[in-house]
Formats: C-alpha cells, structure tokens, sequence
C-alpha cells in the first residue's frame, strides 16, 4: 500500500508541474519575456512603435528561479516557525503547510511583479532616440495579470518542492523524501519550469503571433528582424490579447511538456525502485534501482526520438519542402 | 531607531545628485566598493544592517561590472554574465569560509572576530576571473576580443565573492563552518543567496539595455534590488539569529527600497520619450 500511494504522490507532482508550466508559460507571453523578447526590444529601432510590454527581468529560467526560489525560502523559514508550535499543541504537521506554501508564492510572485514593473519602464526608456513612448495603461494592465499567472505558477512548484521534500512521511516508505532542503528544490524546479516554458512556449508566440508571415520551416531572416505584428484581432495589439491566444494551444502544450517530462521522470524512478526491492523500509538493492531507472529512461528517450523524426518526415511530406532546400 | 533615521539621510542625498553617479565613476566605485565589502566581509560579527549596506554596494559594483563587460554587444548574455558572477562567488565563498574556519584564517580580538581568511578565497577568485577573462579574450584561446573582459571578469569573481561572503554573515553572524552549514548551507538559503545575488548583478544591466540606456538608472536599480534582497534576508536572519540583527535590516531594505524604487521609476519616466497616459501608435495613424 506504501509504494501505491508512492505513485499517487508522483502523479499529483506531474499534475502539478502541467499546471505549472501552462501558467509559466502564459505569464511569459504577457510582456513577451524570453526568445519574442529580443524581437520587442528590436522593433522600435526598426520603426516598429508597439504597444507590448517589454518584461526583459531574465531569461525565463532565472526570474522562475528568483520567484520560486524566494517563496520556497519563506515558506521554508514559516515551517521552521510553525511545525515546532503544532507539535507542541499534538495537531498535524500539515496545518503548516496549508499556510506556508501560500504565503511564500504571494511572497514570491509580488517580488516577480516589481521586478516586471522595473523592466517595461526601463526598457522603453532607454528607447527614447526611437520615438518609442511608455504608456501607461499598457504599464499598469500587464501588472495583475502577470502576478496571477506567476503565483498559480509558483504556488504547484513551491507544493511539489514540499512534497518532494516531505515524500517519506506522506507515502510512508522510508526513504524516499528528497535530501535537498526546500529552498533547494524550488530553485531547481524554478530554473527548469523557466527553461521548459521558454523552450516549448515561445515557439507558439514567437511565430504565430509576434510573426504572421513566414513561409513554412523558414527561420526568421536578420533582414526581417524587429518587424513584429501590432495588429490585434480589434485595434492595436498589447500583450494581454496573446495570452488569450497562446491559452489555447501554446500554454497547454509547455504544460504538457513538462507534465510528461516529470510523469516519465517519475514513473521510471518508481519501476526502477520497485525492481530494486522498494518496501516500507526503503530499497532493498539500490544499485538494481539506479541501473533499472536509467535503462527505463535510455528505452523512453529512444522511443521518443524516433517518434519525433517520424512527425518531421510527415511534416515534411506534408507541407512540402523546407524554403532553401 | 536612530539607525533607521541615519539610514534615509543617506538615501536622500543619492537621490539628489541627479542620480548621476558622476564622482564614483567605474574605477572609482570599484575601488570604493572593494575596500567597503572587504571590511565588513571580515568582520561577520558587524550587524547586521551595516552589513546590508555593504552588501548593497557590492551589488552596485557588481552591477557596473556586468554593465562594463557585457556593454559591447552581448545581448541575451548579460543574465548568464552575472550568473557567472555569482557562480564565481559560491566557490569563492566556500574556499574563503573554509579558510577562515581554520585555526590561522580567524583572529579573535577582544571578543571580536577578524577573518582574515576570506580574503584568501577573495583574492583566489579574482585570480581565476583574471584567467578566464584572458581564456575568453586571448587570440590563442576562444578570441572573443571584448574590450575590458579581462577587467571585467576579475572585478566579477571579486564582486561575487564579497556578495556570497557578506550575505553568509548576515546569516550566520560568523564564518565557522559549524554555524555557517546549518544556519546557510542545511537549509538551503544559499539558493536564495544565489539567486538574489545574481539579480543584483544582472537584472539591472539587462533591464536597462537600450540605445539610450544612462549609467545612473542602471546602478540605481541594483541598489534597489539590494533592497529586496535586505528585507528578505533579514526575514531569514530573524529566524536564524535573532530579531536584533533581523528587524534593522529589514528596516534598512524598506526604506532603501521605497526610495531607490521612486527614483528608478521616475528617472525612467522622465527621460523617456513620452509618458501618455494611453494612446495609439502615431505611425499606424492612429
């Protein structure tokens, strides 16, 4: 019964991680941070005045980093407050938790807001020579939402840091929570939502709204750099409005990304762990473990490939040939 | 309180100049930072709040370095400068604590803790900077040929060291490394100090990135990341000392970060182009 609700816990982490990246990844839409990024701060220069914001804080990875990172540290330093007071009064360890994790994401996501803030101002001000002006409804619109994204975002990863960090005593088999400490984790975790989103996300924003015009399997050319699409579905576009749209097929697919990743991660831990003798007590044979886990992993990452290079010759077929080819 | 109040006499003044930065220019903040961070990077006993302040100049230093290496075209690599940085900082930060742990890295005076051996970590970092900025630059090796890298990558290593280096003491209130590993290492506030560290250096450089990007915006944005980066370690230092040494410096965050946060905005406000209030884009004909 252990390892069933070993896996149970597993699953509720990959869940957590869909919903994490879909957030992730919609929260960078709004102020194009990462890749769309460099072709909003070219655009001015290139005669391009827009109303997006300009959330140029980091890469994604890092400013995931810096939100999940601090929450994980508040609400680390709140269960070293709180635990010692609910096992003085005999209660559950829990009630802890239901007030940590929040607190530490509202922490962490207003910290990420004020940096948001800093960047649009920052940035279009040093865009003065081109014409480009700040707006200000454009400045105070993206703050909210920007903010809520990120703490739905922040909240799943601060909860999966803590359940990963506290897997012995919620599964009840020994051994199995993660030695790293919670800030630890969440800084992990945070660095790779960020790199998932940027990498998986930006493809669907980049090319589909900031550019609308490429001919199918051509990179953007130098030449065409900077000349993004300002026109909304009504008006003129700001970023809010791609959020709307990346909602719909870009957002959930980064989810799904990172939700696989962690749904094989784990699921290849487990079967490993369960070759290797997992019981209540722990691992009867780790080494078995290891060496069934990493086998599991090359066979998935194999299968994984050539169905990728499947997709690409239909893709291909398809819609004819890449331009230059 | 008389340290809060000192603290905003310092803060109004900075706000004045024009926000110019015009006497510390390069060479001359970092000389004044170096020997800043330096001295309280020693003394661990210091408070808190004074090792705040120290901690915020060294992010301005830190700042400027990032903004001097990565002036000449880097781009998207100005965030990965100034985790390099910091990554510089965490090694040299450990070396030096390890050093001052010893029996010779530490002399106590009177009570008071001198430890010297951090420097021994500091000036390990700069060396090894001073050699990757030749590897990057040297026509024999990666020939990257970005003026002022060398300079730039010791200045970082240094920079990075005394970030790691103060922001440990703040923490810890010492560097032997049986306060340091469960006050900072155990549970696991070094990533905060990491990542905190690296947004000091690197966001205000690649926030402010642009044609007309000014020196003095960009510094007063690291100063007011030094501000966050104060209230939440002196949340964490409440805890793990006492809230003597966390409260002041929470104190010291807020006030520096309300006021470098007004003037940052409204530096940038006032030298844009335009501030309306909302509008359409002139060249769409709107």
């Amino acid at each position: 019964m252990p390892v069933i609700s070993l896996f149970a816990w597993m699953l509720v982490i990959a869940f957590l991680a869909f919903i994490a990246c879909m957030f992730e990844d919609l929260e960078s839409d709004i102020g194009s941070q990462s890749n769309p990024n460099s072709q909003i701060q070219l655009a001015p220069e290139m005669g391009y005045i827009h109303r997006y914001f300009n959330k140029a804080i980091s890469g994604e990875g890092l400013s995931y980093a810096l939100s999940c990172t601090i929450a994980g540290a508040i609400a680390m330093l709140m269960l070293l407050k709180l635990e010692p007071m609910l096992v003085a009064k005999g209660m559950s360890l829990g009630y802890a938790a239901v007030l940590a994790i929040p607190v530490g994401a509202a922490v962490g996501s207003l910290v990420h807001m004020v940096r948001a803030s800093t960047c649009y101002v920052g940035r279009e001000a040093a865009h003065k020579r081109f014409e480009q002006p700040i707006y200000l409804d454009v400045f105070y619109g993206h703050l909210l939402p920007i903010a809520t994204h990120n703490f739905m975002a922040v909240i799943c990863i601060t909860a999966i840091a803590y359940i990963q960090s506290n897997l012995g005593l919620l599964s009840g088999v020994a051994g199995a929570s993660n030695p790293f400490p919670l800030p630890l984790l969440c800084l992990i975790w945070g660095l790779t939502v960020g790199a998932i989103g940027s990498s998986t996300g930006d493809i669907h924003y980049g090319t589909e709204r900031a550019f609308q015009d490429k001919p199918f399997g051509e990179g953007r050319r130098v030449v065409y750099h900077g000349q993004i699409c300002r026109y909304g579905d009504c008006g003129i576009r700001t970023s809010k409005d791609v959020a709307a749209f990346c909602a719909k097929y870009g957002g959930p697919a980064t989810g799904l990304t990172f939700g696989l990743i962690v749904l094989f991660e784990n699921w290849r831990t487990v079967i490993g762990m369960l070759l290797g003798g997992l019981s209540v007590e722990g691992l009867a044979n780790p080494a078995v473990a290891a060496a069934g886990g990493i086998g599991i992993g090359i066979v998935i990452a194999a299968v994984l490939t050539i169905l990728n290079r499947m997709l690409e010759k239909w893709t291909r077929n398809k819609y004819g040939p890449f331009v230059g080819e | 309180m008389g340290e809060e109040e000192a603290k905003e006499e310092k803060a109004k003044p900075k706000e004045e100049f024009k926000l110019s930065f015009d006497y510390f220019n390069e060479s001359r903040l970092g000389i004044f930072a170096l020997i800043i961070g330096a001295l309280i990077a020693i003394f661990p006993g210091l408070p808190a709040f004074i090792e705040g302040i120290g901690m915020i100049i060294v992010f301005a230093w830190g700042a400027d370095s990032v903004r001097k290496t990565a002036r000449y075209g880097l781009g998207t690599g100005v965030p990965s400068i100034g985790v390099l940085a910091v990554g510089f900082g965490i090694v040299g930060g450990i070396a030096g604590i390890a050093i001052a742990s010893t029996h010779f890295g530490t002399l106590v005076v009177g009570g008071v803790e001198i430890a010297f051996g951090v420097l021994a970590g500091v000036a390990l970092l700069a060396l090894l900077g001073f050699v990757s900025g030749n590897l990057a630059n040297g026509d024999k090796f990666i020939d990257m040929k970005i003026p002022g890298l060398e300079r730039g990558m010791t200045e970082l290593g240094i920079a990075g060291t005394l970030a790691v280096l103060i922001e440990t003491s703040i923490l810890a209130g010492t560097y032997h490394i049986t306060k340091v590993l469960p006050n900072v290492v155990n549970n696991g506030l070094i990533a905060a100090i990491f990542i905190l560290s690296a947004f000091g250096m690197l966001q205000p450089y690649n926030t402010c990135l642009g044609a007309d990007e000014r020196r003095g915006r960009t510094l007063l944005m690291s100063i007011e990341i030094g501000g966050i980066a104060s209230i939440i370690l002196g949340i964490a230092a409440t805890l793990t000392l006492s809230a003597v040494e966390g409260v002041p410096l929470i104190v010291l965050g807020a006030v520096v970060w309300v006021a470098y946060y007004r003037a940052y905005m409204k530096a940038c406000m006032e030298e844009a182009y335009a501030t309306p209030g909302t509008g359409l884009i002139k060249t769409l004909g709107g």
